[in-house]
């Protein structure tokens, strides 16, 4: 069966994500690298101030603090960088990810289309024999198959569908393959009950909140409310500032 | 050898559970190696009789039968293990001798679970229901042995030996990579002919050719015939194909029509005739082996023509066989009628013993039918019940039938069969009637239930033609059994395509045959009947599977697509997944750096700690620092192009900004340092604005409430242990000394004025203000608040007491300027809230009740009077003043919610004074009615000590500002003034606590505006309010300054107040320019309108608030509980006949009203002014004077008043009031075009 043309063109566009994943890994485990290295600098830093900061005069001290404070201000920047990265990486991977998914949705409902009409042409090509064989050439036939397909293996079982329909054929498959899909026991863990992300979530619009999404359920929500939402902590931050 | 078998045999008949078969038979023995080996059934009869068993017995023995010889094993006994070598040796030896048997070797094993061979389970008893099957399997046995007693023709025993001598060949092994099996492509298959010729070809070939040769014509080479016949079979699969497109779905609701189940297991499948489409088991049937291509039922295969009638019962359908005379019989009934068996119950048939029937039988009369006469009916099997009916009727009917198991053990052993038990419907057991397919497979074979099932099985046998229809008409709706029939007798078995003779000639084109024509139609009927007899199917196997998919695929394709679709699909899927497995990756990537930026800061900020703790400490202490200072008047340096004198007067300007600057250079090593700067800060501030701005308001505030933050900074950085040279950690933690430890008994201890009398009064006031933050950082409790309100009282007798001193000597020294001003600040500050607690006390020491018995407040100050002091003390920590005590040192709470914006009515009033003040007069000291100052003189008298203080600090301080205001003109008049200052309070003081002010003398009446009202509310209720009504109550003087009674030495004071008056709008801008800080705030004053009441109020309040209010002036009277409301004075010893004031009548208060407000003045200790509100009722009530504002004086404050009510209902009340004041200002001016709705 041909593939969709629109298949073949996301196995294309994909054909990059590897090289450019590991573009980015690499170019953040440079950074990683380098604020490693500012760290043992600010380290070093650090020991030189105590060590000697009873003979500095204030200015030098201010020096010194600043100093260290530059290094800090770069390793945030490398940090600043990374986590940019990282979230350029994510949006890259979830951009395909949704892509894919369009496609296929896309793909599958083609696929019920002609699954759709060709159990048609079948259905009326079995109502032509119908006519002539009032109903029991379509038993034997089926009988028949049934039982040829003993030969192989056992003889047919009744309760077994030997003809599904078609698109119930499909469809049963996919939530089980959903289902297959492993867990990661390193799924990362949201919300305030640390579970994994699962139906609707909602995510906090402080940049800064240290867990970003929480179920609905969890944090009593039902629909998506309107305009910005905080998260419990970040409310309770907010009211304090 | 033998023990061997018997082994095997065992593990067959734990097989056997499966169901897989009977287990019977030599060929059993292989059931080990996986591949159940059919019965043999000519053995069956020869199994010897039994001898019966106990049931106990029979439990733990195993029955085998080889060879024909039943063997009993017991379970216990030991078998030996044979290896697998020798075992092969022994299956192959019987491989050999088995040849005979080859037939029944590929057939499979059945197993009789069915109650199809009915009269095998008859007269047997009951076995155990534990194992069933292998039970059934073992009675099946026995009642061979008691079915055929009179077998007549036995069947042909297999003979065969053993040899000893073959052994197998040893086939060296190869690798099963050597073998290999290449498939041929379609085409190539195509290509060649793949047929081979049998004997029967052969033969019939030859024939042909004999005669071909005899008519002159060539002989048909063999290899021709094989092509042809591919290509015959070939062009049938086409034309199979394009007939039998139409495959349907399996009839799921298929059941067997003669044990009216559907189950279907592999052992036991329903099988489906494929002209009548009759459903039956295989065993209930007889069918061991489901044979390919057609199946069809026997009376298909041998009376297609004609439908057959059961020889047992009138109806007609159903599953039949052949009786031994050629008649025909339902099998059902013939397991259910007791004198008819089966010859062969592998294949149940032929139907035997039709003939044993006897004729009391044939005469009984179906009860469901009514019928007489025709067929044998059953009867039921209850006790005395002999209704009679026929088996397949009672199918049809649903009678009760069902099949048990039995084993029955008798004098010969053990006897295995079935009981069978059918009831007619009125004995049907209960609950078995009618209960659908339940699980009766478990417990037998239940029939009954299934009345529906049977009755479409079958129809009746038409004894007439008409009745023939009727029936049939009756039970057409089911399609199977009476379409059946029809077929059966319409349909010819065709089930070999024809193939038409066009295109004969095209299979035959390139075959150089001679008179091809002829032969071809020979050919293809010799073709035909061959296809026919081999029921149909095709004669390459190839084709017949090819054409077997080629049948699915046909409707199978797009089966195929599916599985296709499928396939793409999945591969989908999991790309799907592994991106999604990426995605979950590089999101616990991103939340990793996240928290790596946060550890990132945290560390910075460790090391920041590490390195400089001292830094951190004073920034944090800044920080808070600035924090009090909301109105950001001393974050910036002092604007000098705003205030170019600014540094005339401050050497060493400072300011937060500044501050911190410092700070960043490490300039501060201490909190000392800090506290340094910021001491400086806020004493440029107070040093440079005069004590009633809100500069300077504000600077005293900030310095209470960062006192408290230093020192607080202090004890942290002692318990911190910092190294003042290096502003990082000591090595070690300094004792820590447990200041936060100390409990309620040092708490008391210290409060006690005796137990620091060793003490300094400084190190005193310290010491309280370290208890004091103690206790304020610890929980709220009872105790808690308690001591904090006594703390507070004790700290402010000494802030107190050191002012005294330190004034006492300033009085001495006469030097009036600069360096005491803070103390003076501060004994502001500290004066009020002292007011507070002194007033209190007071009245609790008098134990007077201050009854408010005014019309128009219902409420009372009494309240806290006559409670405990524990009550009164805790009151004003649940004030609800916002900041207040629980974060900040107590001491400040009170104060700091309302001061901020009274700072700026402080400002004007002191102005406004310094202005009356520098006239060098009593009352303009009098006009400062700010209770501060008369709260202070109160404080003073129960102590005893002289009550100037406060007094002389004002001369200074107004010195000082006029000296800024008007660049010092007036400095010199102010400096003579001091003494004078601090000399007449005291006396005004002493005479207002006694003697009530005359309202006839103004100068009396101004000073003894009583502040004691003012003063015990004041805790409870906001003090902002507080200061507002104070500022009221001076806005109620200036009104009054119009209209004043003449008095000679109130007219200096007069005009300056006027003087102010009409000044100060002008003035409102820039005084607060001159002195610190913001414009933004001084321009306030002027574009007052939308301001918050508060300050705005205040601030245009404050302007006269050292005017005095007069009787017959109109104000805002404030009680408690309400919104200011527009009153009158009225003088309380006015003539009792009346008087007009203008030509306007003046009520008179009434004696009552008189009485009360006597009692109240002696009982509060202060003028009280009696007033008439502009309510409906005009009711009177007598208050003090900080309570009343001057109304009509300024649209602004009447505004704000006029929007004071919370309430619309409120508002308009008092909108009407005002407009009513109004009305009545306007007739007392003699001004008549007055509109009040402009307020409105």
């Amino acid at each position: 069966m041909a593939t969709a043309i629109y298949l073949e063109h996301y196995l294309d566009s994909i054909e990059n994500l590897p090289c450019e994943l590991q573009r980015n890994f690499t170019l953040m485990r440079d950074l990683d690298n380098r604020t490693e290295e500012k760290k043992g600098e600010i380290d070093k830093l650090a020991e030189e101030y105590i060590a000697n900061v009873k003979n500095l005069a204030s200015e030098q001290r201010v020096e010194h603090l600043q100093k260290i404070q530059n290094a800090y201000s770069k390793c945030k920047e490398f940090s600043d960088d990374k986590v940019q990265l990282a979230m350029q990486t994510y949006e890259m991977v979830d951009k395909h990810i949704r892509r894919l998914d369009a496609d296929l949705a896309r793909f599958e409902n083609e696929l019920k289309e002609k699954l759709e009409v060709s159990g048609y042409e079948s259905t009326e090509g079995r109502t032509l024999k119908k006519g002539e064989m009032r109903g029991l050439r379509e038993k034997r036939g089926s009988r028949g198959r049934g039982r040829k397909g003993s030969d192989e293996d056992s003889p047919r079982k009744k309760k077994i569908k030997n003809s599904p329909d078609l698109s119930d054929a499909l469809l049963p498959m996919q939530p089980s393959d959903v289902l297959d899909m492993p867990v990661d026991p390193n799924e990362p863990t949201y919300c305030l009950c640390h579970q994994v992300s699962y139906g609707e979530m909602i995510g906090c619009d402080n940049p800064d909140c240290p867990i970003e999404w929480f179920h609905f359920a969890c944090v009593d929500l039902a629909t998506k409310p309107k305009g910005k939402w905080f998260c419990p902590r970040c409310t309770q931050d907010r009211k304090k500032k | 050898m033998r023990k061997v078998r018997r082994w095997e045999c065992k593990t067959v008949v734990s097989g056997l559970t499966m169901g897989r078969g009977r287990g019977r038979g030599r060929g059993r023995g292989r059931g080990s190696s996986g591949q159940l080996r059919p019965p043999s059934p000519y053995r069956l009869q020869l199994s010897p009789s039994r001898e019966t068993l106990t049931y106990a017995q029979a439990q733990k023995i195993v029955e085998v039968d080889l060879e024909g010889r039943l063997h009993r094993i017991n379970i216990t006994d030991p078998l030996p293990v044979i290896t697998e070598d020798e075992m092969m040796a022994q299956d192959i030896a019987e491989c050999n001798s088995n040849k005979e048997n080859s037939e029944q070797t590929q057939s499979k094993t059945r197993s009789w679970r069915k109650p199809s061979n009915s009269k095998s389970r008859r007269s047997s008893k009951n076995t155990s229901h534990q194992n069933q099957r292998s039970g059934s399997q073992q009675h099946t046995g026995s009642t061979y042995s008691f079915q055929h007693p009179s077998h007549q023709s036995p069947l042909p025993e297999p003979t065969f030996r053993v040899l000893s001598s073959v052994s197998p060949s040893e086939a060296p092994p190869l690798p099963t990579a050597y073998y290999r099996y290449i498939e041929k492509s379609g085409e190539e298959q195509d290509s060649v002919a793949e047929y081979d010729m049998d004997e029967e070809d052969l033969a019939w070939l030859e024939m042909v050719n004999q005669k071909r040769v005899s008519d002159g014509h060539a002989s048909v080479p063999p290899d021709t015939f094989e092509l042809l016949i591919d290509r015959l079979e070939r062009e049938s699969i086409l034309e199979s194909r394009s007939q039998a497109l139409s495959q349907s779905a399996v009839d799921e609701d298929a059941f067997c029509c003669v044990c009216l189940d559907d189950e279907c297991l592999n052992s036991n499948v329903i099988l489906f005739c494929d002209i009548c489409n009759l459903a039956v088991h295989q065993e209930c049937y007889g069918v061991p082996y489901v044979p390919e291509g057609q199946w069809l039922c026997r009376c298909c295969l041998q009376s297609p023509s004609r439908p057959v009638d059961c020889v047992l019962c009138p109806n007609r359908g159903g599953a039949f066989k052949q009786t031994s005379d050629g008649r025909w019989a339902h099998v059902v009934c013939a397991i259910w009628i007791p004198e008819v068996c089966f010859a062969n119950t592998v294949f149940l048939e032929p139907v035997e013993g039709v003939k044993n029937i006897p004729p009391a039988r044939w005469k009984l009369t179906c009860y469901l039918c009514k019928q007489k006469g025709r067929g044998a009916s059953i009867q039921c099997h209850k006790a005395n019940c002999y209704r009679a009916f026929h088996v397949t009727c009672a199918q049809k009917a649903g009678l009760f039938m069902k099949i048990d198991p039995v084993r029955e053990t008798g004098v010969n052993g053990t006897t295995f069969s079935v009981k069978k038990t059918a009831f007619c419907e009125h004995h049907s057991p209960v609950g078995s009637r009618r209960d659908g397919s339940g699980d009766e497979s478990v417990e037998g074979r239940l029939v009954g239930g299934r009345g529906n099932r049977g009755q479409r099985s079958y129809t009746q046998s038409p004894p007439s033609p008409q009745n023939k229809k009727g029936t049939k008409g009756q039970k057409k709706k089911n399609s199977k059994g009476s379409g059946g029939s029809t077929r059966r007798s319409t349909v010819p078995v065709l089930l070999v395509p024809q193939i038409p003779s066009h295109r004969l000639n095209k299979i035959c084109t390139g075959v150089d045959v001679q008179r091809k024509n002829q032969f071809m139609q020979r050919l293809h009927n010799y073709w035909l009947l061959k296809r026919q007899s081999r029921n149909g199917m095709p004669l390459i196997r190839r084709l017949h599977s090819h054409l077997q998919a080629h049948r699915t695929a046909e409707q199978r394709e797009p089966d195929e697509k599916l599985s296709a679709a499928r396939e793409e699909l999945r591969y989908w899927q999991k790309l799907r997944q592994d991106l999604e497995r990426a995605r979950l990756l590089v999101e616990l990537i991103r939340k990793r750096e996240r928290l790596k930026r946060e550890q990132m800061k945290i560390q910075q900020a460790a090391l920041e700690l590490k390195l400089t703790p001292a830094l951190v400490l004073l920034r944090s202490t800044l920080d808070q620092l600035q924090e009090k200072d909301a109105a950001k008047i001393f974050s910036q340096p002092v604007n000098l192009s705003e205030v170019p004198d600014y540094l005339e007067f401050i050497s060493q300007p400072m300011d937060f900004s500044t501050m911190r600057t410092r700070l960043d250079g490490h300039a501060y090593c201490s909190i000392a340092d800090l506290e340094k700067d910021f001491d400086l800060m806020i004493s440029n501030c107070l040093k440079y604005n005069s004590k009633d701005t809100m500069f300077h308001r504000a600077a005293l505030q900030l310095r209470e409430v960062g006192g408290a933050v230093l020192r607080h900074a202090h004890r942290q950085s002692q318990s911190i242990g910092l190294d003042p040279s290096t502003g990082m950690h000591l090595p070690e933690a300094p004792n820590k000394h447990g200041f936060y430890n100390c409990t309620w008994d040092d708490v008391d201890s210290l409060l006690d004025p005796e137990n620091r009398l060793h003490l300094t009064t400084d190190e005193q006031l310290k010491a309280l203000l370290d208890k004091l933050d103690m206790v304020t950082s610890m929980r709220t409790s009872g105790g808690r608040t308690k001591r904090i309100r006594l703390l507070r009282r004790e700290i402010n007798t000494l802030k107190q007491k050191v002012n005294q001193q330190q004034q006492q000597q300033q009085q001495n020294a006469q030097s009036v300027n600069g360096k005491d001003k803070e103390d003076e600040g501060k004994e502001e500050e500290e004066e009020e809230e002292e007011v507070e607690e002194k007033e209190k006390e007071k009245r609790k020491k008098k134990g007077k009740s201050s009854v408010d018995n005014g019309p128009l407040t219902a409420v009372s100050n009494s309240g806290p009077d006559d409670s405990p002091p524990v009550l009164e003390l805790t009151c004003p920590v649940s004030s609800p003043l916002p900041g207040d005590a629980p974060l900040e040192p107590p001491v400040l709470g009170i104060v700091t919610g309302g001061r901020r914006s009274p700072g700026r009515s402080y400002k004007r009033q002191r102005s406004s004074r310094s202005g009356s003040k520098s006239q060098g007069e009593d009352e303009a000291e009098v006009g400062e009615t700010a209770s501060s100052q008369q709260e202070a003189v109160h404080e003073v008298t129960p102590l005893g000590t002289p009550p100037a203080v406060p007094l002389v600090g004002v001369g200074r301080r107004t010195s000082v500002l006029f000296k800024k205001a008007k660049n010092g003109a007036r400095l010199t008049k102010s400096k003579s003034s001091p003494q004078q200052n601090g000399k007449t309070p005291e006396g005004k003081a002493n005479g207002l606590d006694s003697t009530p002010a005359s309202p006839s003398s103004p100068s009396v009446n101004i000073t003894t505006l009583p502040p004691t009202p003012n003063a015990s509310p004041a805790p409870a209720s906001p003090s902002a309010h507080h200061l507002r009504s104070r500022g009221q109550s001076s806005e109620g003087d200036a009104d009054k300054l119009p209209p004043p009674p003449s008095e000679e030495g109130l007219t200096n004071g007069k005009h300056t107040s006027a003087e102010h008056d009409d000044d100060e709008p002008n003035l409102s801008v820039s005084p607060p320019k001159r002195s610190r800080g913001k414009p933004a705030l001084a321009k306030v004053p002027s574009s007052e309108n939308g301001d918050i009441s508060g300050s705005g109020k205040s601030t245009l309040l404050s302007l006269d608030s050292e005017t005095q209010l007069t009787p017959l002036d109109l104000v805002w009277a404030k009680c408690r509980g309400y919104p200011s409301y527009p009153a009158m004075i009225v003088d309380p010893d006015m003539p009792q006949e009346g008087l007009l004031h203008n030509g306007i009548p003046i009520p008179v208060p009434p004696v009552e009203v008189l009485k009360l407000g006597e009692w109240r003045r002696l009982e509060e200790g202060e003028k009280l002014f009696l007033v008439l509100f502009f309510d409906a009722k005009r009711t009177w009530q007598w208050l003090p004077r900080n309570k009343l504002l001057s109304l009509g004086m300024d649209d602004t404050v009447d505004k704000l008043r006029l929007m004071e009510g919370k309430k619309p209902s409120v508002r308009k009340s008092v909108h009407t009031a005002y407009d009513r004041a109004m009305v009545h200002l306007n007739h007392v001016r003699g001004n008549l075009n007055f509109t009040p709705s402009t307020f409105i």
